[in-house]
């Protein structure tokens, strides 16, 4: 267990050097100067001087790893500074945004798992039948709508035509329903079609046809066997793209005026905010491995075949 | 199996609805108070007046500066301060409003306001730096500032809103900054909207409204939503294409109003052929301004004759040109340029144009394509060139000849911003890289001009004289659009530097 521990440990150590330096060096060789944004150069009237004195004041002008050095002093004693442009410590904006972005990730996984794990199901069980089809048309309407357009769709309808939803914003739990509805559909057709196909593959193999033979009940067969046998690939994909959800929820964040991190950090970017787009990587990284972490764990729960593979193979002896 | 499938769930749904409900509702409506829903088209996470780049603070009638801009005439007014003056340009005076107290019931006083443009200064390398003061003296209601240089300009800058007063000793600038104006903070949600609530003792006379709300949201599309849906009473910036719809609604009424910004054609002179003041003229005369205002931004803007819009004082009335192919035509013939087989040409070699434009303004690249366009009729062979951040490129990298560019020109109602920053060889936004002994007196001589007047003659003078030279050519003056609900928004005004939108004045029917 300690060697488990000191491992483990010793990678989250390696990983959040490499994640912190390449992330550093991308944003700092990236075009764009923070200078001109905090001099608010095309609003006050700034000399070359004044833009060069502060570059220096700043340390733009030293050598990238003197940069980083500064950067990473600061960082192991958990200060991620402050932004250039509000003086807001960055771990409190991302705090403070996070819960948002949180939200509305898991209001589009309910969404997503809401209408692909019956669909996809169903579409599996009834191969080729009219509701086979009704799934491939779903999958196919979610991979071709753009989720700008399907937002602005749902909000004419629910808010202007009904008036049921409000528009915009974050004003409890109804405020959360369009842009939830809105992202999970945008996900949902990846999901649906690949249920479908895991669960088909699951549905042929011999141990259902065994536990058919044993008289066990359809019903149990499905969601007992084929359906957990069925799940990994889909934990898989959901893994990278909860990473994804969490941050490409911008376009949706922006419609709906929705105060999450997705928008801050393209704010960030515009302005090269840069603690605050090396904040935003690094805690993204860290939720991105921790969800992987979480992922390969599954995997052992939800396969047999892999515990027994392991413990053939000694990988936790 | 199936009890921890449910328990699975059950967690998932306890997280979501937890998460849900954490946020509670942030809709204060009180039934039968007077109250609107302002939907701006910029967030900000913070509203610290000081640092805030979106000046919500300003706008939402929460803080505001000692100097106004008065939005009919373009000259400064007093608002916090009630006179100033300087004999020297360096030494101002200042008296401040007696009777203002802050939100929190505290007087506004000559301390008060020393700490405040202090931590603006300190906070703010931007303020810092525009307003180059070197020390303040406070007695009573009484102001001594002294700026390091002569700086007539000075009362202009402090009409910029991160000049804000606020009461610095309430240290909770990010979420409810305490300051003079007739909305006090109720609630922010950063990066959504700010609650307001009327302050009861506003210097001016209490506001109409008992409460406000000042949302944003970034897309034009959804603010119209919002504006049909009844969310928003008065949204900014609805998008162009469909102000027709919004037209149509009954009680909905969209305002056009011109603005202190610029597109213009910004001219590289340290290449060979932009040297030749007949080129640049040929480039001006090819602009087909009105077209375009008509066309790519559909008449919602003012064809530009020079950088400032015609209302400034300061706006000379200048001189007719010559526009036009034939126009064109003619100045490069004047150049020694002539057309052969479909290239215009000289000593053999063709004119040719590497244009940059940027999308973060969505009618520059049309403007570059029509330019384009026209050239070519010319036999002027043009490349366009997209580019991310046009300030970055245009300082860094010198091959390019021209650039579709905006530009504020008298944000603050004084031209010394513009034309430093643009024609100065020290200006950051010299990008044509003028460096002209006699414009650079003229800018010099401005800079230590007190009086007024002769400060509007002294820019009068030198707008003439860059429209003479051609340095940079000037396209048009963009409006800024407004849709409201005409039959609930009383006293709305649009204001023409976008500054001040809540006002005590503005009420509901």
């Amino acid at each position: 267990m300690f060697r488990i521990l000191v491992r483990r440990f010793i990678e989250v150590v390696i990983f959040v050097l490499v994640i912190t330096f390449i992330s550093f060096l991308f944003v700092r060789l990236a075009p764009g100067d923070p200078v001109l944004s905090i001099l608010q150069v095309d609003d006050v009237s700034i000399t070359n001087e004044q833009v060069n004195e502060l570059r220096e004041e700043l340390g733009f002008n030293d050598p990238l790893l003197v940069q980083y050095g500064d950067w990473f002093a600061d960082f192991i004693q958990l200060d991620f500074g402050n932004s250039y442009l509000t003086n807001q410590p960055v771990m409190e904006m991302i705090m403070s945004g996070l819960p948002a972005t949180l939200e509305l990730a898991v209001g589009a996984l309910l969404v997503i798992f809401g209408i692909a794990i019956p669909l996809g199901s169903l579409a599996a069980l009834y191969r080729g039948s009219w509701i086979d089809q009704i799934s491939r048309a779903v999958s196919l309407l979610g991979a071709a709508i753009p989720s700008f357009w399907l937002g602005l769709l749902l909000m004419d309808l629910f808010a202007v035509r009904w008036g049921a939803l409000p528009t915009m914003g974050r004003d409890g739990f109804r405020s959360l329903i369009l842009p939830s509805v809105t992202l999970g559909l945008a996900i949902t057709s990846v999901y649906v079609r690949l249920l479908r196909s895991s669960l088909i593959d699951s549905l042929s193999y011999d141990f259902i046809r065994a536990a058919r033979s044993r008289g066990i009940s359809e019903m149990r067969i499905f969601f007992a066997h084929a359906f957990r046998y069925s799940l990994p690939p889909v934990i898989t994909v959901f893994g990278i793209s909860l990473g994804s959800l969490i941050g490409g929820v911008v376009v949706i964040e922006v419609i709906f005026a929705y105060p999450g991190i997705g928008k801050m950090v393209v704010d960030s970017i515009r302005s090269r905010d840069y603690p605050v787009i090396q904040g935003y990587l690094l805690v993204m990284a860290i939720i991105v491995f921790i969800v992987n972490s979480a992922v390969d764990l599954s995997y052992r729960y939800l396969n047999p075949e892999l515990r027994l593979k392991e413990r053939k193979h000694g990988k936790w002896s | 199996m199936f009890r921890k499938s449910k328990l699975i769930l059950i967690v998932c749904l306890s997280v979501f609805l937890l998460a849900a409900c954490s946020t509670e509702s942030a809709n204060d409506e009180v039934e039968g108070e007077k109250e609107v829903n302002l939907l701006f088209n910029f967030a900000t996470s913070s509203l610290d007046p000081n640092v805030d780049t979106s000046y919500v603070s300003l706008r939402a009638g929460i803080t505001e500066t000692l100097v106004h801009l008065n939005d009919e005439d373009l000259t400064i007014e007093p608002w916090l301060a009630k006179s100033w003056d300087s004999k020297d340009g360096q030494l101002w005076n200042f008296e401040l409003r007696e009777g203002v107290t802050f939100q929190n019931g505290k007087k506004m006083d000559g301390k008060a306001v020393k700490a405040s443009l202090e931590r603006a200064m300190k906070d703010s390398p931007a303020i810092k730096n525009a307003l180059r003061i070197e020390s303040i003296e406070a007695d009573g209601n009484a102001l001594t500032i002294m700026t390091e240089v002569p700086f007539p300009e000075f009362p202009s800058e402090l009409v910029h809103p991160n000049t804000s007063i606020i009461d610095v000793k309430e240290s909770d600038y990010i979420n409810k900054p305490i300051g003079t104006g007739p909305f006090a903070v109720s609630k922010f949600m950063p990066g959504t909207a700010v609650d307001l609530i009327r302050y009861e003792s506003y210097w001016d006379g209490a506001a109409k409204l008992e409460r406000a709300r000042f949302s944003f949201n970034e897309d034009a599309n959804a603010r119209s939503l919002a504006l049909e849906s009844g969310d928003a009473d008065i949204v900014f910036r609805p998008e162009v294409e469909g102000l027709e719809n919004l037209e149509a609604i009954d009680g909905v009424k969209v305002e056009s109003t011109s603005t202190f910004r610029v597109h213009q054609m910004t001219m590289n002179l340290e290449r060979e052929a932009l040297q030749d003041i007949h080129v640049r003229k040929a480039i001006d005369a090819l602009i087909d301004r009105s077209s375009i205002a008509d066309t790519i931004l559909q008449g919602h803007a003012e064809v530009a004759t020079g950088p400032f819009p015609s209302t400034f004082s300061f706006a000379p009335d200048y001189p007719k040109k010559e526009n036009g192919m034939e126009a064109a035509k003619g100045f490069l013939d004047q150049a020694g340029y002539k057309k052969v087989d479909g290239v215009m040409q000289k000593d053999g070699k063709p004119l040719t144009f590497t244009l940059l434009t940027y999308s973060s303004r969505a009618d520059l690249p049309l403007i570059a394509q029509v330019f384009q366009s026209d050239a070519g009729q010319l036999g002027i062979d043009v490349k366009i060139k997209q580019i991310e951040i046009p300030e970055e490129y245009m300082a860094a990298n010198r091959d390019w000849d021209l650039t579709t560019y905006s530009n504020l020109t008298a944000p603050r109602g004084d031209a010394g911003y513009y034309l430093n920053a643009t024609y100065h060889p020290k200006g950051a936004l010299n990008f044509s890289g003028t460096d002209d002994d006699h414009l650079t007196s003229l800018i010099d001589k401005l800079n230590v001009t007190v009086e007024q007047d002769k400060r509007s003659d002294l820019a009068e003078d030198i707008a003439m004289y860059v429209d003479g030279q051609v340095y940079n050519s000037f396209i048009l003056h963009p409006n800024t659009l407004v849709a409201y609900d005409a039959d609930r928004v009383k006293n709305w005004i649009t204001s023409r530097s976008e500054y001040y939108m809540l006002t005590n004045e503005l009420d509901v029917k």
